[in-house]
């Protein structure tokens, strides 16, 4: 096994491993919440970064697959009943086939037009929800809960087991996301961002990288979606309007792009501003906007790019300091 | 779906001058904000998000003129003006910081002040939704034209802007101040070699964006309820359209918003419930057809 | 003293909070007995976006009467103090908000001021932490009338949709008989609450006048503020009633857009919402004659107790009452009458006291109102139709609305959907 893999798998089980006794030690319940939270929204925007920071494809349409995870999995488990597992692997299976199709239509495109075509196909599948009432609710949404049937002794009805569970899904999507931004996939990405014409000229079938990169970035969209969908046992049309996908790019801006949990780091400063001003005031917008200038005016660089560049700050003043 | 009035529509001249004067005057109102939008992609290639809110602004500042003063005239100019104002400086003390930036930076700052400017608003005028009411020489019955029915503020407003399209186009097109635009969109670098200061150029860009913002939500106050936040729909409207034009093209915003104004109206008989969906799948079309839209990136 | 979390406690509100404290002590010595712990209620609600007023009003109403109950001793001894939170109209949000305020926050009930899709959301958080939720606002049928949906621990204490059709039916079928008006068109905001109502009150137009014909529909999207291509295609259908529930801003714009088409001259119009001092105060140039459902109308009920309401929150909050805020102001009173009936303030113990409750209230048809015990709904509150005029008192008189009618149309709505 790759030494950084393993390095991972490590850090990943001990990660595991703080969040089953973190309830012990703190009884927060909003804790609970917060983490489930931020295991969907941070699997959405690490997702998307495998996209914009590894891929350099801007999308604007990234939320049309959490809320393609969010409904399909909703719906096959109040229409079927059948077990978690098999739900969530056809949803995946969905995801995969619309970001295959969709993706073959729009990774040929440069950059911003890339944007608003995937911008316009999630705004359509946002139409086509609100349109086919009988099937999804239209805008009320899927309605009456899900059925949370136990497997492999498992109930997700119970709250601190869908907290373990979202918890290890994030885990493991991140290692696995990790996993594949460092394989030889992922270095081929990462040329074709920086220089799509030299990997042509090398031989790189550009489109095909490109839209594998867009079904992965799909596929864990979408267990975004689940388990947001698990949290308010439903969904609703909110989860597929292109505000989640304009949220997905801030998390990410606000996070920084230089580290790979970045988008994670930016999902915890959301959630955590937003859950911490609307308690105080309603004007939010005042709030959030202010921060978002912040960082996009003052710092210029998300939070992780702003602690990288101290390390690398310091690091660089106490090698010059030793030299002298 | 409703074919068979839509049919019906076509065969009938009161029907087909109705529509098509409808689709006029909501594609001339979508065509000055819109037409600003292109204007502020065309020179300074960035996209203005923060559009909405000046439209926002200018309908406000409307509103406030117009009880203050008792003139939709004063309500209007003084409207488009400090909107225009609002866009300079935007531009000097914000903008400006994030030019040749990540895509995704110049997109969060106008996030940023998109919810700044939202709860502004809600702060000074409120949150209930307010109403200028129409000014009262206006208030008179509709005209009969071709058998079809045009209010005459309907037909001030598709005049105001098609006076206001014309100017836009002349000062581009036959003013020192349009050749300077032009080249700035073509080759900003020569221009300060050439000693213009494209500081200021690229404020008065964007104040001019303002201007037409401003003017937009002005004339469309006497028939809105004002709102925070009623920036958003007309933003995602002239943002398809300069997408389908073509960004940097003012002629590309003009017959994308007449394009748009005529799905709209015709699509609202034949398919009453899926309006929207009509226009985001005509904007898929043309992406996928010419991903440029459709008239390139070219001014004017 | 009543207190309460909110953003930000103005000058004003403790003012208010001083004279409540001195108007408690000189009115009632039972004050220094309630010396038990608060109760905390949590309510979740719009305060931001478009839909803001919902949630200030919903608020102002809440905390008039909040001060009230908490006057004479609070829910069995214990005062109330509210913990207001915003959900911005984001179902997933109100979830969250209802979660914490139940799980952080310490709050033993809800009360759910939350719009239609939010109320969904909660429903379920009611449902999986089991404690006692008021829905305020929620006006879908479903939410109460479908057994699936049915929790023994959640009420809707606010209107309906189906008993607002029947009314409406009713009352457009009598005018339609005595103006001769058979020729219909629809034009209503394309979403669940429009098509819903739009429907429903198509279908009663129908039972009450078979030879309706609804010729042509239109369906603007929620807060569309152009109304252009909808005015144009009623002016070519040239109905002869037009039937709307639009609301707020939207009726607003719909209403002077149409104005200027002088569509109100040519077409009997039925806007179910017209009559909410949300459209009536803004609309600048009212026509009159436009034919409406109360939603809340100082004249209606006429009697003296409802007008004082009016005149008493309009002198606090320096706005007119909106629908919104009799329903939260009876939610409230609720509370308060099952507290005193179960002698407690257990969230179970509520709920038990509750079904078919029946409590006095200004807004009650016969001045009385009842939480029906079968579905846990309002029945009996004021519904009518009238006709508006430009100025105060805007519907000087209101037709209402026949229960006995409304109930029997409803238990036969309710055998067709089997929701029974």
């Amino acid at each position: 096994m790759r030494p950084s893999l393993r390095n991972d798998l490590v850090i990943g089980a001990i990660a595991i491993v703080v969040l089953v006794l973190l309830p012990l030690v703190s009884p927060s319940k909003a804790l609970i919440d917060f983490v489930i939270r931020a295991a969907s929204l941070g699997l959405f925007a690490t997702s998307l970064n495998l996209l914009i920071g590894y891929g350099g494809m801007v999308s604007f349409g990234h939320g049309l697959f959490f809320g393609l995870g969010a409904y399909s999995f909703g719906l096959l488990m109040q229409r079927t009943g059948m077990p978690i597992p098999v739900a969530f692997g056809l949803t995946i299976l969905n995801c995969m086939m619309a970001a295959l199709v969709i993706g073959a239509i729009c990774v040929r495109l440069k950059e911003i037009y890339f944007a608003f075509l995937t911008l316009a196909f999630q705004m359509f599948l946002y139409s086509l929800i609100i349109l086919w009432v009988p099937l999804t609710g239209g805008d009320q949404g899927l309605r009456g809960g899900i059925p949370r049937p136990p497997f492999f002794g498992i109930d997700l009805a119970d709250q601190k087991q869908l907290y373990v569970t979202s918890g290890v899904l994030l885990v493991a999507g991140l290692i696995l996301m990790r996993h594949i931004v460092e394989s030889p996939f992922g270095y081929t990405l990462r040329m074709i961002r920086d220089n799509a014409m030299r990997a042509a000229f090398l031989g790189i079938n550009v489109f095909r990288i490109r839209l594998i990169a867009f079904v992965l970035a799909g596929i864990f969209g979408g267990i975004g979606g689940i388990i947001m969908s698990l949290f308010v046992s439903g969904a609703y049309p909110e989860l597929a309007y292109w505000t989640l996908s304009g949220e997905g790019v801030f998390i990410i801006m606000l996070g920084g792009i230089s580290t790979f949990l970045g988008p994670l780091v930016g999902t915890a400063i959301l959630l955590l501003l937003n859950d911490t001003v609307t308690r105080f005031t309603e004007y939010y917008g005042l709030v959030l906007g202010s921060i978002i200038l912040l960082f996009a005016l003052g710092l210029r660089r998300g939070l992780t790019d702003v602690l990288v560049d101290y390390w690398h700050n310091s690091r660089a003043a106490q090698a010059a300091t030793e030299r002298s | 779906m409703d074919l068979a009035s839509l049919v019906s529509c076509f065969g009938s001249s009161a029907c087909l001058v109705t529509q098509v004067t409808s689709g006029l005057i909501i594609g001339m109102l979508l065509f000055l904000v819109a037409a600003g939008l292109t204007l502020i992609f065309g020179v300074l290639k960035v996209i203005n998000f923060t559009h909405g809110a000046f439209y926002m602004l200018g309908a406000y500042f409307a509103f406030s003129i117009f009880k203050a003063t008792d003139s939709y005239v004063i309500a209007m100019f003084g409207a488009a003006v400090a909107t225009a104002v609002v866009g300079l400086i935007f531009e000097r003390l914000f903008m400006s910081r994030v030019y040749g930036r990540n895509m995704l930076m110049q997109l969060l700052v106008c996030y940023g002040f998109i919810l700044i400017f939202d709860d502004v608003v809600k702060i000074i005028w409120g949150a209930e939704f307010r109403s200028m009411g129409m000014p009262a020489i206006f208030q008179v019955p509709p005209l009969f034209i071709a058998g079809g029915v045009v209010p005459p503020f309907y037909l001030f407003l598709v005049s105001m802007t098609t006076v206001i399209g014309v100017t836009l186009w002349l000062v581009i097109e036959r003013t020192r101040f349009g050749k300077i635009v032009r080249a700035a969109a073509h080759n900003p670098s020569m221009l300060s070699v050439l000693g213009i200061n494209t500081g200021v150029l690229y404020g008065l860009v964007f104040g001019l964006g303002g201007l037409l913002a401003g003017f937009a939500g002005a004339l469309a106050a006497p028939v809105r309820s004002l709102t925070p936040g009623m920036g958003f729909s007309i933003l995602i409207e002239s943002f398809i359209v300069t997408v389908i034009g073509g960004m940097g093209s003012i002629v590309g915003a003009f017959i994308g918003s007449l394009l748009i104004g005529l799905i709209r109206t015709f699509g609202t008989v034949g398919f009453p419930l899926f309006t929207d969906g009509l226009m985001y799948l005509f904007m898929v079309m043309v992406l996928i057809a010419r991903p440029t839209g459709l008239f390139g990136k070219e001014i004017a | 003293m009543a207190t309460y979390r909110r953003s930000g406690i103005s000058r004003r509100a403790v003012v208010e909070g001083a004279a409540a404290t001195a108007i408690g002590i000189l009115a009632a010595p039972m004050i220094s007995r309630a010396q038990a712990k608060p109760i905390k209620i949590g309510m979740p609600t719009i305060l931001s976006g478009r839909v803001a007023q919902l949630g200030t009003s919903s608020r102002n109403a809440v905390m008039l009467e909040v001060d009230k109950v908490n006057a004479t001793g609070g829910l069995a001894g214990r005062p109330i103090e509210m913990v207001i939170r915003d959900s911005k109209g984001q179902p997933q949000e109100a979830a969250r908000v209802a979660r914490e305020l139940i799980n952080s926050d310490g709050c033993e009930l809800l009360i759910d001021a939350e719009a239609s899709s939010g109320a969904f959301a909660v429903h379920e958080v009611a449902r999986d932490l089991k404690i006692l939720c008021l829905h305020t606002n929620s006006e879908t049928s479903s939410l109460t009338a479908d057994p699936k949906q049915r929790i023994p621990n959640a009420f809707r204490v606010c209107r309906q949709g189906i008993h607002d059709s029947i009314v409406g039916g009713a009352y457009s079928a009598n005018v339609a008989n005595a103006k001769k008006l058979t020729k219909w068109m629809t034009c209503s905001p394309d979403y669940a609450y429009g098509r819903d109502t739009t429907a429903q009150f198509v279908e009663y137009l129908k039972h009450f006048k078979s030879d309706v014909e609804v010729v042509s529909e239109a369906w603007p999207k929620l807060f569309q503020p152009d109304y252009t291509e909808v005015l144009t295609k009623i002016l070519q259908t040239k109905p002869q009633a037009l039937y709307s529930c639009l609301w707020g801003g939207d009726l607003t714009s719909f209403i002077e857009q149409g104005n200027i088409y002088a569509l109100f001259t040519q077409t009997e119009t039925f806007a179910v919402n017209m009559a909410d001092y949300t459209a009536l105060t803004v609309v600048k140039n009212l026509p009159k004659g436009i034919h409406s459902g109360n939603r809340y109308i100082k004249t209606f009920p006429k009697t003296a107790q409802n007008a004082s309401w009016a005149d008493a929150y309009r002198a606090k909050y320096n706005e007119y009452p909106t629908n919104w805020v009799w329903q939260n102001a009876t939610a409230v009173n609720f509370l308060s009458a099952a507290a005193r009936k179960a002698n407690s303030a257990d969230g179970t113990k509520l709920a038990d006291a509750l079904r078919g409750l029946t409590i006095d209230s200004p807004f009650g048809s016969n001045g009385k109102l009842t939480l029906r015990a079968d579905d846990q709904t309002l029945i009996d509150y004021a519904v009518g139709w009238g006709t508006t005029i430009p100025t105060e008192p805007y519907v000087p008189d209101v037709t209402p609305g026949d229960w006995r009618q409304i109930i029997e149309l409803e238990t036969e709505w309710k055998k067709k959907n089997n929701y029974t």
